[in-house]
């Protein structure tokens, strides 16, 4: 008996932590386009930090300092961030359609466009799109692209516009609250 | 008989041993045999205490290191959160740059 028992809950544990772990997002890996681009740029900022790793981090914030306990706060939730910064020497390596090709890669179903902005004479583009689950924000996607810099953002997990709008100390991290309401505005409009 | 041979004779006489005589060289003998074991004691309590007193500093100088080492990686994580914010941060800002600005030419 104790040990049917024991089974059942070994099994109920088994299950939730598969639950678990199916609720949490998980980082893309970089595409072959990337990978191309990465290898053309001069210049590559790449940054993947996952769930755990976000987790350990958090560790090291500074209680003292507001910026760094605001973002404790902010990264705590996260199912991971994912950050590409690509400049290149000359223009012409990113091309409408490479931009295309990125946001195809990343746009799924589960996101809603915030942003589309495209400018034919300079060639900057700028897209921004949020994942909500059951009307809760669940990650945001943002994709800048400029003749000679490509942004891309993938942040995953529960993400509340007020803490990162109180990153002060982090310069335009505020913008996110103001990108939000512009967009809104516009949609109202 | 001269004195030598006298002498000589005198020396070959057996005597008696003196009372206790045994007892003394058993008594020594089990008192070295005793110190002995007690050196030996010793040396193996002292090989030990060094062996032990190494495992220690082994141990605190390894803790030290791994906390040392995790201090690193944190910080280094912490480093790139901060990267991944910043870049974020500049991305999100030209965003709101390019709205305010087309917000401008609608208007």
């Amino acid at each position: 008996m104790k040990m049917r028992v024991a089974a059942v809950l070994v099994l109920a544990l088994a299950a939730m932590t598969c639950v678990a772990r199916a609720q949490q997002e998980k980082l893309p890996e970089a595409s072959a386009l990337e990978k191309d681009l990465a290898a053309r740029a001069s210049d590559v900022t790449e940054v993947t930090l996952s769930k755990q790793m976000l987790a350990f981090a958090a560790q090291f914030m500074d209680k003292d300092d507001k910026d760094d306990v605001q973002t404790r706060k902010l990264i705590e939730g996260l199912d991971g961030i994912y950050v590409r910064e690509y400049a290149f020497d000359k223009e012409g390596d990113i091309t409408p359609e490479v931009v295309e090709k990125l946001r195809a890669h990343y746009m799924t179903g589960e996101w809603t466009p915030m942003v589309h902005e495209r400018e034919t004479k300079s060639h900057e583009t700028s897209d921004v799109m949020m994942k909500i689950v059951n009307g809760e924000p669940r990650g945001i996607f943002v994709l800048e692209a400029e003749p000679k810099e490509l942004t891309i953002v993938l942040i995953l997990g529960p993400i509340r516009m007020e803490d990162l709008g109180k990153l002060h100390g982090i310069s335009g991290l505020g913008s996110l609250n103001i990108v939000s309401k512009s967009t809104k505005a516009s949609q109202g409009k | 008989m001269d004195g030598f041979e006298k002498e000589l004779s005198e020396s070959l006489t057996r005597r008696p041993a003196p009372p206790g005589l045994k007892g003394r060289i058993l008594a020594e003998r089990a008192r070295r045999a005793a110190a002995k074991q007690n050196d030996r004691h010793v040396m193996w309590m002292r090989l030990a205490a060094s062996v032990a007193i190494a495992a220690v500093l082994a141990g605190a100088a390894g803790w030290q290191w791994q906390r040392v080492e995790e201090r690193r990686r944190g910080e280094e994580a912490r480093q790139q959160v901060m990267t991944a914010l910043g870049i974020t941060a500049k991305a999100l800002d030209k965003v709101q740059k390019r709205l305010q600005a087309n917000d401008g030419k609608e208007e």
